[in-house]
């Protein structure tokens, strides 16, 4: 079978466990040992994938072995050789695999398999809806059972459950009180605000029946205690739910869908629907973590396996989280989709009449396929190659330097204009960021939509709390986006945009690089806003993406700096591997930090994570004086501005192109040094090789006796001039 | 009134346009005494902006990058702790992004920075000043020495201030009331469905060409007040506003026809002007010399400045006047007092 061939799902036969020789799993008892370590850790960017082509054999084997340092002697194993060992593996894969081709879909009303891939997930919560969409009243009615299994250490009596949409009811939800104050709000007209209304409950008893348990619902404000607030719903059970015991609930619920609030909402007849059925908390050791919805905050939930039919008019293109698995026309001019995701902590959907329905089919020798499902907007179309181009380009690189994608395919939504729901992240639908007119070289769509893809293994696999942590997801997920960026977007040109943001232009003589992508300006104007550590609930809204999106890439890539990307993709991945599918805390990330490096590094998360101090360095003086006929003394004082401490190199070249470095632990507030030599001092610079991307500062880092600092002023005052004669003629319209 | 008439008012507008450049060709002194005032009016704040850069550059090696190319990041740290001037740097001052930051920040309603709004303001009333010798001059078609130039625009300045106040009135209203019915009110309601961004386009767009049309048409009542107040030597701004009202009513289509072709020589040397903009470029000669291809720039923008006023002096002599005419007199330099003495 050659690459790209069809593999039979669950519409058809089993995968076949590929034939094979009898002598291609004959051990030999030389390179056994060794070869079972490369079947099983080459497996998993295997799985999914049946068969192999000798091409991706031979690419896979020495690509695999010489990341793992294996010996020279596996690596120059011949390939019949090698084939063999890697094709048994392929068959215990493959024979406890059910796999269903991701471009295949079967027919209106044929109904698929509950399960189609072995749980990779706890999958303990559970969720089957059935909703229904009112285009005229812009409202959904839905139903939904819950499955619910307690799979901590303790008991509860109550379940948690969030009501999202609450928090767009009135003014005094906790979200838009936080709002008001840091004055981010404008009240919207009265057609816009949202409703969640859950009016039914029935909880499945000891003795098997369904109890109302309507009347007992109660809303809980367990941040602050503010009672207009009603995102947050307890159940009491009657019960006591033990570790491993199950809980069934049924819920009614209708919900008025917002305008535009928070990426949900509807506009024209694009709807993009997120957080929008009653979904519950996460029940951790110490009770249920299930925060008020704030303003400052996304979302936080267990994986399990959710099955939803959403009933709309037919007329509208529909798009969700996991795969659809049905399609019923029903008699009253709706349509019912089945959509059905397994292994995934959310479910989010989107339907618009106007959608430009691709699809595409990323395929990579390393990696498993993935059936890229593109929704366009028609004004857009002419960006449909960039799109699946960034989106390859993240699949690919995230996949090879973390783990593979894991889900076999993948929503983008190209969002509608004024809909604000582009940007955003859900399990395996996304949403990427595009206008009208964009040139080739600024990455609108390239940047939010590598942000987002790239949010699947953060936050879609490795589930953080982002209502506590959301720099485990936005933080890291933003680093690792500006590393993509940096390889697969070029050019890459900062843009401004004018005429009410309408028109662009590009400018070819400024880059937008990797450290623009990490966002410094932003962090630099408001580094000390919080200490990262602080829950993010917390933070002040209108800074809180500085702290988790900018601060922590920028400290990551400082961190690559320090240890080297090989190591640091080395702890991400092995990170990724160990938490995928969990709900790991910070200092699980820290602790594979530590395990990784063998060192604690807890002087530097001391300094990024449990500390909003800033960072700057500088050179306080320069100077090079001469002593005698054959002499020059140089000084140099180093200074530490900012109260963050970082250990710099300090670099002095002399006029004869020698060069003398140091190394300050940058713990004083300052360092002297000296030098006497024939050749004069010419430079100075503070941590050379920008390896402290935090510092605020660079610009003072440096010193040198032959500045060009008055030319360099005198060529930007002189465009600065042009610009203010052309303002000035533009004004002289008006004499 | 037929093609034939349309015909006249084109012919007319044709003949005007190419008059209005004679005139402005012939007297290049002016073109040369309002490129200076454009030149020293931005050289004090330039000054000032290249001291902050200095300052803040100091002798640090982000210079040598930023002399010799662009240094985005030290950029980014110069905006995040300048004030006033310091936060008109922008990427947006590079070649033709000027351009298009200047016009969409006019026709958005941006309000400038003190210290820019005081150089406009004081541009302003140097056009106001110098435009009664400018129209003086290229009424008269011929020269009339500085003592001339310099006495007409006395002479009409007061007038021409009486002039501005009422025009600074219109322009405001506008500002202050219709911009934001139209761009704020009315943009939001009329795109608050909508999902289409090229339709909201369509309709700023739409929203652009009424708002301009009304600057334009105000732009035109002054203009044709200030040529009626040089040319008629008219003391009463009110009478000359409504006697430039009643030229365009009667004359509108070569008022049209004629601005209509100054614009496009405007859009023209515009679409020159994106072609040939320098980048970001390096420091030495090549600064010079794009600094001197942006000042030919200016110098075009200017010259088409003084071609309006011109052409419109010469579609108006054409019409209600002849050629040449003025109803007050040249202005005549006094005696001097030691002529005086001799006697």
């Amino acid at each position: 079978m050659g690459k790209g061939a069809k593999v039979r799902g669950s519409k058809g036969p089993r995968v076949e466990a590929p034939k094979v020789r009898a002598a291609a799993c004959e051990d030999t008892s030389e390179a056994a040992p060794r070869t079972a370590s490369l079947v099983t850790a080459s497996l998993a960017p295997l799985r999914g994938q049946a068969v192999l082509t000798g091409e991706q054999l031979d690419s896979f084997v020495s690509n695999r072995a010489g990341q793992a340092g294996w010996s020279a002697k596996l690596m120059t194993t011949p390939r019949r050789f090698a084939a063999a060992f890697l094709l048994c593996g392929a068959i215990v894969v493959a024979a406890s695999a059910r796999q269903q081709t991701p471009a295949e879909q079967p027919p209106a009303g044929e109904p698929v398999p509950a399960s189609q891939t072995a749980p990779r997930s706890p999958r303990n919560a559970n969720y089957e809806i059935d909703a229904r969409l009112d285009d005229d009243a812009k409202s959904i009615k839905g139903r939904e059972t819950i499955r619910w299994r307690n799979i901590t250490d303790q008991s509860t009596s109550e379940l948690q459950l969030h009501l999202y949409w609450n928090a767009w009811r009135d003014q005094e939800s906790t979200w838009l009180r936080e709002r008001r104050m840091a004055g981010l709000f404008r009240p919207p007209p009265a057609d816009a605000w949202s409703s969640m209304d859950v009016t039914a409950l029935r909880l499945r008893d000891s003795s098997g029946d369904m109890r109302d348990a309507t009347k007992e619902m109660r809303f809980i404000a367990p941040d602050d205690g503010n009672a207009r607030d009603t995102t947050v719903m307890s159940v009491p059970l009657g019960r006591s739910v033990a570790p491993n015991q199950e809980v069934e609930i049924e819920l009614e619920w209708t919900a008025r869908i917002p305008r535009p609030f928070a990426r949900t909402g509807w506009v024209g007849d694009y709807y993009f629907i997120a957080q929008w059925f009653p979904k519950l908390g996460v029940l951790e050791s110490q009770g249920w973590n299930t925060h008020q919805f704030h303003a400052a905050t996304e979302f936080y939930s267990d994986f399990g396996v959710y099955d939803v039919r959403l009933t709309l008019p037919r007329r509208f293109v529909v798009g969700a989280s996991g795969q659809q698995t049905a399609r019923t026309d029903n008699a009253d001019g709706t349509t019912t989709h089945r959509y059905q995701g397994e292994d995934i902590h959310d479910f989010a959907w989107t339907a618009s009449p106007s959608f430009v329905d691709l699809s595409k089919r990323f395929e990579s020798p390393t990696l498993p396929p993935v059936v890229i499902r593109l929704l366009l907007q028609s004004e857009r179309r002419g960006q449909a190659d960039r799109y699946f181009a960034i989106i390859s380009a993240t699949l690919q690189r995230y996949g090879e330097w973390f783990g593979a994608y894991p889900y076999p395919n993948l929503t983008v939504v190209d969002p509608a204009f004024q809909s604000d729901s582009d940007g955003m992240e859900y399990p395996t639908l996304v949403t990427g960021r595009s206008r009208w007119l964009t040139p080739d070289s600024s990455q609108t769509p390239e940047g939010t939509t590598a942000h987002e893809v790239g949010h699947q293994w953060w936050y879609g696999i490795v589930a953080t709390n982002e209502f506590e942590h959301a720099w485990m997801d936005e933080g890291i997920n933003t680093y690792a986006t500006a590393r993509v960026l940096e390889e697969a977007k070029n050019p890459n040109r900062v843009e401004s945009r004018y005429f009410g943001g309408f028109i662009p232009w590009s400018f070819r003589d400024i880059p937008f690089t990797r450290v623009d992508n990490d966002r410094l300006a932003g962090y630099r104007l408001n580094a000390e806003s919080d200490a990262p550590w602080t829950p993010t609930f917390q933070y002040w809204p209108s800074t809180a993406a500085i702290i988790s999106y900018n601060k922590t890439a920028l400290w990551l890539h400082t961190l690559e700096q320090r240890l080297g990307w090989p190591t640091m993709q080395k702890i991400l991945s092995i990170y990724f591997e160990r938490w995928k599918f969990k709900h790991p805390k910070p200092a699980d990330f820290f602790d594979v930090v530590r395990e990784v490096t063998g060192q604690g590094h807890y002087w530097f998360f001391d300094e990024v994570y449990r500390s909003s101090n800033t960072f700057d360095y500088g050179v306080q003086e320069f100077r090079s004086e001469r002593l005698d006929d054959k002499t020059f003394t140089t000084t140099v004082v180093v200074r530490r501005y900012g109260e963050a401490t970082f250990p710099v190199g300090v670099v002095t070249t002399f006029d004869d192109g020698q060069h003398v470095k140091e190394t300050w632990n940058g713990q004083e507030r300052r360092a002297v040094y000296v030098y006497q030599r024939s050749a004069k001092g010419a430079t100075v610079q503070v941590d050379p090789g920008h390896v402290l991307l935090l510092d605020v500062a660079y610009t003072n880092n440096s010193r040198t006796l032959s500045p060009r600092g008055q030319q360099a002023s005198l060529k930007w005052s002189l465009k600065w001039m042009v610009w203010l004669q052309d303002l000035m003629l533009t004004y002289g319209f008006f004499v | 009134m037929g093609s034939s008439s349309r015909q006249r008012a084109t012919g007319h507008g044709r003949q005007g346009w190419r008059d209005g450049w004679t005139r402005v060709l012939g007297a290049p002194a002016i073109v040369a005494g309002v490129f200076a005032m454009t030149f020293l009016l931005a050289l004090p704040l330039s000054i000032m902006l290249r001291g902050a850069l200095s300052a803040h550059l100091g002798s640090s090696l982000a210079a040598e990058t930023a002399a010799t190319g662009v240094n985005y990041d030290w950029w980014q740290e110069f905006t995040a702790q300048a004030t006033d001037l310091g936060t008109t740097f922008s990427p947006s001052i590079v070649g033709f992004a000027a351009v298009l930051d200047n016009v969409s920040g006019v026709i958005d309603a941006r309000t400038p920075i003190a210290p820019i709004a005081t150089a406009l303001a004081l541009y302003m009333t140097g056009w106001a000043f110098l435009s009664g010798g400018i129209i003086d001059r290229y009424a008269r078609q011929r020269p009339i020495r500085a003592h001339g130039f310099f006495a007409a625009s006395g002479g009409y300045f007061f007038r021409f201030l009486r002039l501005a106040a009422f025009a600074g009135l219109v322009y405001w209203w506008l500002f202050a009331y219709v911009h934001p019915w139209l761009f704020d009110d009315q943009f939001d309601n009329l795109t608050r469905g909508l999902s289409v961004e090229r339709t909201a386009f369509l309709i700023r767009g739409g929203f652009y060409a009424v708002f301009g049309a009304l600057l334009v048409a105000t732009n035109l009542v002054v203009d044709y007040a200030k040529v009626r107040i040089v040319v008629e030597d008219r003391r009463s701004v009110f009478g000359a506003l409504s006697a430039s009202l009643r030229f365009i009513r009667h004359h509108g289509r070569q008022v049209f026809a004629l601005y209509a072709l100054n614009t496009l020589t405007f859009l023209a040397v515009l679409a020159l002007w994106a072609l040939m903009a320098p980048g970001a470029g390096g420091a030495g000669l090549s600064m010079w010399l794009g600094f001197l291809i942006a000042q030919l720039y200016i110098g075009a923008r200017l010259a088409l400045k003084l071609q309006f006023m011109a052409s419109q002096i010469a579609l108006f002599q054409a019409n209600l006047a002849h050629a040449a005419y003025l109803a007050a007199p040249a202005p005549v330099w006094p005696e001097s007092p030691a002529a005086e003495a001799i006697r």
